[in-house]
């Protein structure tokens, strides 16, 4: 079984920095792997772990520093890890994102039977880029997904949240999946894997290397275009409540339950 | 003459439609009148709403033109009596080559966010998500829709256009108000059922079961009151203060949510997370007892309609997004609350 894991390196968001002029300073913030995507490596790894013939890919799209990102996943169980870098990839939208992501698993990827994703990155939060890769392959998707119960190359049996429903699915391969909920089985990578991660050389791709023109990628290639960016002003005019401010809490909660 | 078409969702359980639509559609109505008023050529527009399914309510699709909707069409097949995300898509499309759009706003529920990204990708088209903004600005001479969302954890807000049409949004349920006005008699002239002629039929995803998640779920949509528990509650000890917030919420019917270092530490259950990777709250009232304010939490309150936080540093985040401050232990307000409720 092929298993196609796509990871994406992001700011941390809890360590956002900005620069005098109100942009977001980005050479000074602290990357991660996103949170979500860390969770689809688990299920990978669960399956891995589970069956013999379990091949992981794990593909991601950025500057070289996300090869930290894919050394990473190499130690915590990927066979193999692409990079897809290139300056003219950048300013991508959801839309040329999925198109870059799609040419890339069909030229060096192939066959695969899963593809796992995380549900959103922390920086976009789009939640988009699974689901138009997913219409680029022809290829049926399940979203917000809490638990993986069995993956095999014939397909998976999945588990949907939304709000307080939980659907069962089975779904036939070739799939993408994304996920939402950590994998109970989690893996931790000890120094013997990043060691051993070494061994495993990360292929790094560039825009020239597949088979889409200069057009349909990067801010060219993006549908959307970003018109202006700004810090949302709270604009609150924070009211201080300094006696009685017990007897105030109910008198709200009166008010509002009438 | 320009077309805004509106992603109508249908409730599965009573086959009406549910809120946002008219939501949705109210704001098209009133983004219709924005641009009357400017100065471009192609500034007249119809709202056209346009729901998938096998069955619909009557009354709703009379709400949905009081609400905004100048035509109205339903994508009628069996096919579509359960949500699939691959043959709602594709019956979206076949419709919309018939009749094409200059912009599709959706809603972003579930549905939504699964079916709008297939749809913008087959039309090759940009999709904005999760907005929280929606207005009209004039881009060469033409009227183009710009959608504001939050990104980066809410932190930063970004108004984006679309190159292309339809020029694509998904909207948070609850963001705009819905606008209800008097409609003529002969609305129903102006409906329209549509067959589709290719219906799908997804074989390659099969539901085995559905059931409800009782005991990991707190539904917070429709909480008046919700009193969110952090940090600052904890005794160093045990779940003294979480309790008794528990014992609070019952007495005023209200539901208890925390922050995710609460829940991080197991003081309080994961479904009652409220933040950027639990839920949402769009409560009457929200109080903050003893929460710092971590950007990750409050993109997931800070729509409330009134804030009340209480934390004893009177510098903390939250209070950037009070409407009310109080600067306490959390604690003893508690304690306090428990004492005037008795």
């Amino acid at each position: 079984m092929n298993i196609v894991v796509c990871i994406k390196q992001v700011p941390d968001t809890d360590d956002i920095k900005w620069t005098k002029e109100n942009n977001l300073d980005r050479s000074n913030m602290l990357s991660k792997l996103n949170e979500q995507d860390e969770w689809a490596l688990d299920y990978a790894k669960k399956f891995k772990d589970k069956f013999k013939d379990v091949k992981i890919t794990a593909l991601s799209m950025g500057p070289m520093q996300a090869l930290e990102t894919l050394n990473y996943a190499l130690a915590k169980g990927a066979d193999r890890a692409i990079l897809l870098s290139d300056k003219l990839f950048s300013g991508s939208d959801t839309f040329a994102t999925a198109k870059i992501l799609a040419s890339a698993i069909s030229k060096y990827i192939g066959d695969f039977d899963i593809i796992l994703t995380g549900q959103m990155a922390s920086d976009g939060d789009t939640a988009q880029t699974p689901v138009s890769l997913a219409q680029m392959l022809d290829i049926p998707d399940i979203t917000n997904v809490v638990e993986i119960h069995n993956a095999d190359k014939n397909g998976a049996i999945v588990s949907q949240k939304l709000d307080n429903v939980i659907n069962m699915f089975e779904v036939s391969s070739p799939c993408l999946i994304a996920v939402k909920n950590e994998c109970k089985e989690k893996y931790k990578p000890k120094i013997g894997d990043y060691i051993k991660a070494q061994d495993s050389k990360i292929e790094i791709i560039s825009a020239e290397n597949l088979d889409l023109a200069r057009e349909d990628i990067g801010i060219i290639g993006s549908p959307t275009m970003v018109y202006k960016a700004f810090r949302p002003e709270l604009n609150k005019n924070t009211e201080e409540i300094k006696e009685d401010y017990v007897q105030k809490i109910i008198d709200f909660m009166v008010k509002v339950n009438e | 003459m320009g077309k805004i078409a509106v992603y109508c969702e249908i409730e599965q359980n009573n086959n009406s439609l549910k809120d946002v639509s008219y939501e949705l559609l109210s704001k098209a109505r009133r983004l219709k009148k924005e641009a009357k008023k400017m100065n471009c050529a192609d500034n007249d527009f119809q709202v056209v709403a346009v729901a998938l399914g096998k069955n619909l309510e009557k009354s709703s699709l009379e709400n949905a033109f009081r609400a905004g909707a100048d035509y109205f069409t339903f994508i009628k097949d069996e096919s579509l009596e359960n949500f699939s995300q691959t043959a709602y898509s594709l019956s979206f499309i076949e419709y919309y080559n018939t009749n094409q759009f200059d912009m599709i706003i959706f809603p972003a529920t579930y549905e939504g966010r699964m079916v709008a990204p297939r749809i913008t990708t087959i039309l090759e088209t940009g999709l904005v998500a999760d907005c929280t903004g929606l207005e009209f600005i004039e881009k060469n001479g033409k009227i183009a829709l710009a959608s504001t969302r939050p990104t980066f954890g809410a932190e930063l807000m970004a108004t984006i256009l679309s190159k292309k049409n339809p020029q694509c949004a998904t909207v948070r349920p609850k963001t705009f108000d819905i606008e209800y006005c008097e409609i003529k008699e002969d609305y129903l002239n102006f409906y329209c059922e549509y067959n589709l002629k290719y219906p799908i039929n997804e074989t390659r995803i099969k539901l085995l079961r559905t059931f409800f998640d009782s005991e990991n779920n707190i539904d917070f949509s429709n909480s008046k009151i919700v009193l969110a528990a952090g940090w600052g509650l904890y005794t160093g000890k045990d779940r003294e203060y979480f309790d008794k917030l528990e014992k609070i919420a019952k007495k005023v019917d209200a539901k208890v949510g925390a922050s995710r270092k609460v829940v991080d530490l197991g003081l309080m259950s994961k479904s009652c997370q409220i933040g950027q990777t639990g839920s949402t709250v769009n409560a009457d009232l929200y109080v903050a007892f003893g929460i710092s304010g971590a950007i990750q939490h409050t993109v997931g309150m800070k729509n409330s309609k009134k804030i009340i936080a209480i934390n004893s540093d009177e510098n903390a985040e939250i209070f950037k997004y009070a409407d009310y401050k109080i600067v306490a232990d959390a604690k003893k307000v508690i304690d306090d609350l428990i004492k005037h409720l008795s």
